[in-house]
């Protein structure tokens, strides 16, 4: 008995003495969790998808035929149709129609018990959100490259007149630049989530937020051809500053202080929100 | 040398535990004293329980020792260590699995715990050996590999207990372990507790309102209520203290039942035999030394008087009878029905 006793401390010694996997294996480790469960969810997949691509649709046809009649580039005609302008704006809006439902699987997660996993093992509460950022963002990124991909098949399908102008290369920084806004974003939604712990609230606060964002921003229009407010508003949106960059990345070609100015914009909204949600996140249980 | 200093050692040690909510949004406003001055230990090798009634404490007690949850005084250890300034080496040494299931119902039985494995830091190789240990153990092993949201509500739990497991914790929190399971299960998993503590000298503290839960499993327990410990001793010994058969007096509920139930104890008192009579919501409980003698001595006073009785019952003392003594209420035992959440005995204390 003292001896069976004994064996079966010595077997919990290995567990408990076991440090394999800092940090950066925590991180791996919750986003493996998410993007397992996305892949679970067909449901979610196509949907998550299929809202880029409506837009794409949808606003090109629209505004398309005002763009080309010369209503929106007063009587200019330009050598790219009106879903060039658009495109980088598209391709930023997925990435942050993404993040503004990243807090619903903290509630989810709140609400299930399952969070007290996380809490409850001996990780940093910081890998969780880490994790989390990188789940998300390798989903944004996905979604943004594959509306560019589309759009690039469709100047063959379909005879779009996008220019690309940076070509692949520049197609790739888009994707970096909405994925890296997204994952900044997703800081406000996550820390609405914490805060309130409710789908309803969040989203509520998600949707009246992200509307004016995208809108009152030149992710799907140029500066120039917006209404005097608008353009102030615009001017101090973060969006603006995005889409500007993506939209010289395809219409013109590498403008690095616009790019710049995106990557500014990107850290400043993202430090602000992403520390709010860790002050959130901090918080609980407390 | 090792197994005397776990074995005599106090693994879990809580001093003057307070918790206080406090009051949020309206109706509210008042802060609530969820845990009041609790203070016990457990020895290495316990299975250890607190018993009480929802919105006694069990869940915010365990959720700060846990380190779930900030205390807001009072000084908690586990095995010597400080739950708050070493809370990471606490966690490597405890597993929990709380009163909501938290299984991820969208990742596979194995995936679940795969993840928890890692969490702990295990290497690879040791998280497959422990996984399939745990999923055979457990039964899992034909589900493992479908997602957990199609398992039954007793797999689920063992899921959930499988992951609390995974590091070879040496102590188990369980919060609330057989809530809204089926007797069945519920003896499953007893059986399973039962064997974790006598084959791996695991030391459990588990929360149950089920008297017969503390019964069965508990080697000591502290009876909760309104956040401080009223009684602590084995089952046996907290049983022994009422010294006594329990004769239950239920008094009819018509118009009379204030004042026939104040009749009742004071007639109950004066019977010969009685140590100890005392008024509960539905009338009076009386402690006799020979209860089927003193049974048919109170029937027959108090029909004389004319005080109608609904229910008679004789029994030997359970905890039950030890709860009453000390809080002076009946333990009543809730089920998981949304519907009749709120009763009076909850007092709005209960957190999740």
């Amino acid at each position: 008995m003292a001896t069976e006793v004994t064996a079966v401390y010595d077997i919990r010694r290995r567990y408990e003495e076991a440090r394999s996997g800092g940090m950066r294996s925590e991180v791996a480790w919750v986003a493996w969790r998410s993007l397992k469960k996305l892949t679970r969810n067909p449901f979610l997949i196509f949907f998550s998808l299929f809202m880029p691509l409506v837009w794409l649709l949808m606003f090109s046809q629209t505004f398309g035929t005002m763009f080309s009649r010369g209503a929106m580039t007063r009587g200019v005609p330009l050598p790219y149709d009106f879903v060039a302008v658009m495109l980088p704006g598209v391709a930023i809006m997925t990435a942050i129609q993404s993040a503004s439902q990243s807090g619903f699987g903290m509630v989810a997660d709140i609400d299930s018990g399952f969070m007290d996993k996380f809490f409850v093992a001996p990780i940093r509460r910081t890998s969780v959100l880490l994790g989390k950022m990188l789940a998300d963002g390798t989903r944004m990124a996905v979604q943004s490259s594959i509306v560019l991909f589309i759009a690039w098949v469709m100047t063959f399908v379909a005879g779009w007149r996008i220019p690309f102008a940076t070509g692949f290369f520049g197609a790739v920084l888009i994707v970096l630049l909405a994925t890296g806004f997204g994952i900044a974003f997703s800081g406000l939604s996550n820390m609405v989530a914490l805060r309130s712990k409710s789908t309803e609230t969040t989203m509520m606060v998600s949707f009246t937020l992200t509307f004016p964002l995208q809108f009152l921003s030149t992710a799907l229009i140029p500066r120039d051809l917006l209404p005097p407010w608008v353009q102030i508003f615009s001017s101090l949106n973060p969006v603006s500053y995005l889409a500007d960059a993506a939209r010289s990345l395809i219409v013109t070609g590498y403008d690095w202080p616009v790019i710049g100015k995106a990557c500014l914009a990107i850290v400043v909204f993202g430090v602000v929100l992403q520390g709010l949600a860790l002050q959130a996140f901090n918080a609980q249980g407390k | 040398m090792r197994q005397t200093e776990t074995q005599t050692q106090a693994i879990i040690d809580v001093r003057d535990l307070v918790k206080v909510y406090p009051g949020r949004g309206p109706g509210t406003q008042e802060p609530v004293r969820a845990v009041d001055g609790v203070t016990f230990s457990v020895a290495g090798g316990e299975f250890f329980g607190f018993l009480g009634p929802n919105g006694a404490g069990k869940s915010t007690s365990i959720k700060i020792i846990t380190t779930l949850l900030a205390k807001t005084s009072g000084v908690v250890t586990l095995c010597g260590r400080d739950i708050e300034r070493e809370a990471e080496a606490v966690r490597r040494l405890i597993g929990y699995a709380g009163q909501s299931i938290g299984v991820d119902g969208e990742l596979t039985g194995r995936e679940n715990l795969t993840l928890v494995g890692h969490l702990y830091h295990l290497p690879a190789a040791l998280v497959k050996e422990r996984v399939a240990e745990l999923l055979a153990v457990l039964q899992l092993e034909e589900a493992a590999d479908r997602p957990a949201y199609t398992y039954s509500g007793g797999m689920r739990r063992r899921l959930d207990l499988g992951s609390g497991l995974i590091h070879r914790p040496r102590v188990l929190f369980l919060d609330e372990p057989t809530t809204g399971l089926d007797p069945q299960t519920r003896n499953a998993v007893w059986e399973y507790l039962r064997k974790l503590h006598s084959e791996e000298a695991m030391t459990i503290f588990l929360t149950t309102q089920y008297m017969e839960e503390a019964d069965q499993l508990c080697q000591r327990l502290a009876i909760i209520d309104r956040g401080k410990i009223v009684a602590e001793g084995s089952p046996t010994a907290l049983k022994a203290e009422i010294g006594a058969d329990v004769v239950t007096i239920r008094i009819a509920r018509d118009e009379a039942f204030e004042t026939n139930r104040s009749r009742a104890l004071t007639i109950a008192q004066k019977v010969p035999n009685v140590r100890r009579a005392q008024s509960f919501e539905e009338g009076v409980s009386v402690h006799a030394v020979n209860g089927g003698e003193t049974l048919l001595q109170i029937v027959r006073v108090l029909d004389a008087e004319k005080i109608n009785i609904q229910q008679l019952a004789l029994s030997h003392p359970t905890l039950d009878e030890v709860f009453l003594q000390h809080t002076g209420r009946q333990m009543r035992v809730e089920e998981e029905k949304p519907a009749s959440r709120g009763g009076p005995w909850r007092r709005g204390m209960r957190r999740n």
